[in-house]
């Protein structure tokens, strides 16, 4: 199914017939004339018409809005033909005006033909398949615009930030890495101090110790709040010293 | 100040409890100074529409390693970013903001300083420039923080002596008196209670009785959200994972027993987890508590303002004590805040646990508390088994215990593809602490023991939630990125796509997974190889694709975002004809380096510079077409 769309008021019939010789090879077509009155929109659906031919008398009769519903209704892959008659003094090529506005809205494989009354404009909706073959001609250096409301629009927080907040921030002054029992070691340690904070000294407890647990600084069966760095029983439950120790436990995953 | 609310409120953002705990002190202290109206949020509680109503509001807020806000702050800071708010938007409000980062990161404290700026642009006054706590400080953010406090409360008390009557309490504080706890607890005879608030007869009842347990809990305050929508069966309990790393991928196929499950993709399930009855039992023996008895938490107070948020009509519905604990008090996973070590130390009769907890909550104790309670993972029973003397009052321990958190997770399902069925991918959380201990994740490992032979009576409380991805409608096409578990939502987006394509024109969608290798953690994978084969909807031929990258299959590691770079085109071409990205899984690097990725193929395949590239992409991640959803 073909659309012919025109902002004129008739469509002269040997239009269709010049179509055809362009390779038009849709069995029916629904005709449109005076679109100017749509308001830009197309009652029909997504992805509907497998060729749009379009025929201008007046270049801005292409609206934004108009290239949007035209790649709506045409199905992927598919082509959109638009022919514009030439006015002797219009400054701006009309080519290009209407190539770029097909290349904004997504369209490839645009190109154009300059007849000396007329110009023809050939693009071809995006199809998923055909990615790869994006032209990088010559209006490239454009990214497809994307539309914001006024609940979207935010404004760049990284311009929240002073100069100040950029440069790298000062650590505290401290005297010695020795003051107080807590002090950290640096985030780049060189010292070793990081590497003895992280191990954990950790002895291997004897059958004898959990069988009989014993303890010479009397806080070993008090639980981890009390125990010593290296106290063989960290990590365990609290438990009364000489009776057996119970390993408590990961009993997370057991029946319920 | 017309119509502002006259209460002093203190919001915050935390991402580990630290943020929480200085905020909970900064209302111990507002209401220790007498201050009349005192409330303490975390941020993703409030409604930012309603802060130009608002007088006066402290602001407490840590900055992660990244740079970023915490979780709970995203929603609340995006829509204090918006444009359109205007310099006047907040005018007549008095805030101050404090800031917890790591003076060792080069972004420190980013959220607290952007916060403090932005606020400024909106036309709210500072009460006092704005305070920024080291975790390099020797004594942690401390060593900021009271310094900073005290400037605060004087320089209110300066400028209205009616906020802080009792200023003098703060200056001079008296140093062993412990303030009453907020609530107290009533205990009923049974003989008092009703029939149907003990005897649950059917799920109607087992619904409200959840809601009213948790409704009665003031750490929950009133958030809760009520009954739950759905008492849910477990029916499937499948293991993903294979191979012996220690993984546990779960696939869970949840039913309800009587009535329809309804959601759509990108829903997420919200889970009340069950406890472990033994350590419930502990609790209540180690507390010297009555199971049976039926209680109702009132306000210490009658007359107290703050109260406002809190669910009031509890005094006729008495509970079970034990019901109330085990649903809403979390007794052996969540450890405990350094409050909690605070008020044990004035319940302790033995000299050295007395010593110890007051060594706990000074600031000199910070990073020994920090190793034995938040590095160990120790539980609230755990505490309590190692403070043998401590006699802590119930009504302590409603205030101080933490509550019983529900959990959130992605549903992998669709309901056209499974109707009445909720499927979720989990991994059963598994950490090993510094002294060896292994912990599981309470939520993942109760589902995880959850067997649909044997537990039958065993039901799931839940509720269905909206997520933060909105589901695609069928003509758009998707780019979705979801290493390892970040593929739980896009299995349910697929599901749903290829039954949408049995009946209409679809979109195609290109899929990038994850895992380490086939043999072990290939998630689904004959559910996605079926899709991509065939003039599926993933398959090549139909414009779509899907690509895993297999990080330990080789010497050198293959991600996503490799996967994504050897796709370029592809990837182009689909932006190019108006694709959606969306991007799910554990956070850390993964986002970042996908987007990496993402601004190299836009500006290799556009022709255009990373800068401008970069800024496209940001420009979709506002318009709603690059959403990205991480947990940790």
């Amino acid at each position: 199914m073909a659309l012919v769309l025109t902002d004129e008021v008739s469509l002269p019939l040997r239009v269709i017939r010049d179509l055809k010789s362009e390779g038009l090879n849709e069995e029916e077509a629904v005709v449109i004339t005076q679109c100017g009155s749509l308001g830009g929109k197309l009652s029909f659906g997504d992805a509907f018409f497998g060729t749009v031919f379009v025929l201008l008398s007046k270049i801005d009769n292409l609206t934004d809005q108009w290239v949007s519903e035209i790649s709506r209704v045409l199905k992927p892959g598919a082509q959109v033909l638009l022919q514009t008659l030439l006015v002797p003094d219009n400054q701006a090529k009309p080519s290009s005006q209407i190539e770029r506005k097909l290349l904004i809205s997504g369209f490839v494989d645009v190109q154009s033909t300059d007849g000396s009354q007329s110009v023809l404009v050939k693009g071809k909706k995006a199809s998923w398949s055909t990615g790869s073959s994006f032209p990088l001609k010559k209006t490239a250096k454009v990214l497809p615009k994307i539309q914001l409301s006024d609940e979207s629009d935010l404004i760049d927080e990284d311009s929240l930030l002073s100069e100040e907040d950029l440069k790298k921030p000062e650590l505290p002054l401290v005297g010695d890495c020795e003051v107080g029992s807590t002090r950290k070691a640096c985030k780049n340690c060189t010292c070793g101090r990081a590497e003895a904070e992280q191990k954990v000294e950790k002895l291997q407890l004897t059958a004898e110790q959990i069988s009989n647990p014993q303890s010479a600084c009397g806080n070993c069966g008090l639980g981890d709040a009390f125990r010593c760095g290296g106290c063989p029983y960290k990590g365990l439950p609290p438990f009364k010293l000489g009776e057996k120790v119970s390993f408590g436990g990961d009993f997370l995953a057991a029946d319920i | 100040m017309e119509g502002k609310k006259k209460r002093l409120l203190v919001l915050y953002a935390s991402q580990t409890g630290n943020a929480m705990d200085v905020a909970e002190r900064v209302g111990r202290e507002a209401e220790r100074g007498g201050c009349p109206s005192v409330e303490v949020q975390s941020m993703d509680h409030f409604d930012p529409n309603t802060l130009p109503s608002e007088s006066t509001v402290i602001f407490v807020v840590s900055t992660t390693g990244q740079g970023d806000p915490p979780d709970t702050m995203k929603v609340f800071w995006r829509f204090l970013l918006k444009r359109n708010l205007g310099s006047s938007w907040l005018e007549g409000l008095h805030y101050a903001v404090f800031g917890l980062g790591d003076s060792g990161y080069q972004k420190y404290n980013f959220a607290a300083k952007k916060l403090d700026k932005r606020l400024q642009d909106l036309g709210a006054k500072p009460i006092i420039e704005k305070g920024l706590g080291d975790d390099q400080h020797p004594s942690g953010y401390e060593g900021a923080l009271d310094p900073w406090l005290m400037s605060l409360w004087k320089t209110l008390n300066h400028v209205n002596s009616t906020i802080l009557p009792e200023m003098s309490e703060i200056l001079h504080p008296s140093m062993n008196k412990l303030e009453h706890p907020k609530f107290k607890i009533m205990y009923h005879a049974s003989s008092e209670v009703v029939q149907h608030d003990t005897h649950i007869s059917d799920l109607k009842d087992m619904k409200n009785m959840i809601e009213r347990a948790r409704s009665m809990s003031p750490s929950l305050h009133g958030h809760d959200h009520g009954e739950p929508h759905y008492l849910l069966k477990m029916v499937t309990n499948k293991q993903l994972s294979k191979g012996d790393d220690g993984r546990d991928v779960r696939q869970f196929v949840l039913e309800p027993l009587a009535s329809v499950v309804e959601y759509q993709v990108g829903d997420v399930l919200e889970v009340l987890p069950g406890q472990n009855p033994a350590f419930v039992d502990a609790f209540i023996k180690r507390c010297k508590l009555d199971p049976d008895s039926y209680i109702t938490i009132e306000p210490w107070s009658g007359e107290r303002d703050a109260m406002d948020s809190y669910v009031n009509g509890s005094s006729d519905h008495p509970i079970q004590l034990r019901t109330f604990v085990s649903r809403a008090m979390d007794v052996a996973s969540a450890s405990p805040r350094r409050y909690f070590f605070e008020v044990m130390s004035y319940y302790a009769s033995a000299e050295h646990e007395k010593e110890k907890l007051q060594f706990f909550a000074s600031p000199e104790g910070r990073d020994d508390l920090y190793q034995y309670n938040q590095k160990e993972h120790r539980t609230v029973l755990e505490v309590l088994e190692d403070f043998p003397s401590v006699e802590l009052p119930f009504e302590w321990l409603v205030q101080l215990v933490p509550p019983l958190k529900k959990r959130l997770f992605s549903i992998s399902s669709s309901p056209l593809a499974h109707p009445n069925q909720v499927h979720l991918t989990v991994s059963v959380v598994s950490t090993m602490t510094p002294l060896k201990r292994r912990r599981y994740g309470l939520c993942s490992s109760w589902l995880a023991s959850l067997d649909p032979n044997k537990n039958e009576e065993v039901l799931v409380p839940s509720w269905i939630h909206r997520g933060t991805l909105p589901p695609p409608p069928p003509m758009l096409p998707l780019i979705l990125i979801g290493p390892g578990t970040g593929c739980a939502p896009f299995r349910a987006y697929i599901e749903e796509r290829a039954m949408q394509n049995l009946v209409e024109s679809t979109a195609p969608i290109l899929f990038f997974f994850g895992c380490r290798n086939r043999d072990s953690d290939f998630l689904y994978q004959d559910f996605w190889l079926a899709h991509s084969s065939d003039d599926g909807i993933l398959s090549e031929e139909k414009g779509g694709g899907f690509y895993v990258a297999f990080s330990r299959e080789q010497e050198r590691k293959v991600y996503v975002q490799h996967k994504i770079r050897e796709q370029s085109a592809r990837v182009w071409g689909l932006l190019n004809a108006g694709a959606a990205i969306y991007l799910a899984g554990s956070s850390t690097k993964m986002p970042a380096d996908v987007t990496e990725a993402l601004e190299e193929v836009v500006a290799k395949e556009s022709g255009v510079s990373r800068e401008a590239a970069a800024r496209w992409l940001k420009t979709l991640e506002k318009a709603g077409r690059f959403n990205i959803e991480t947990w940790s």
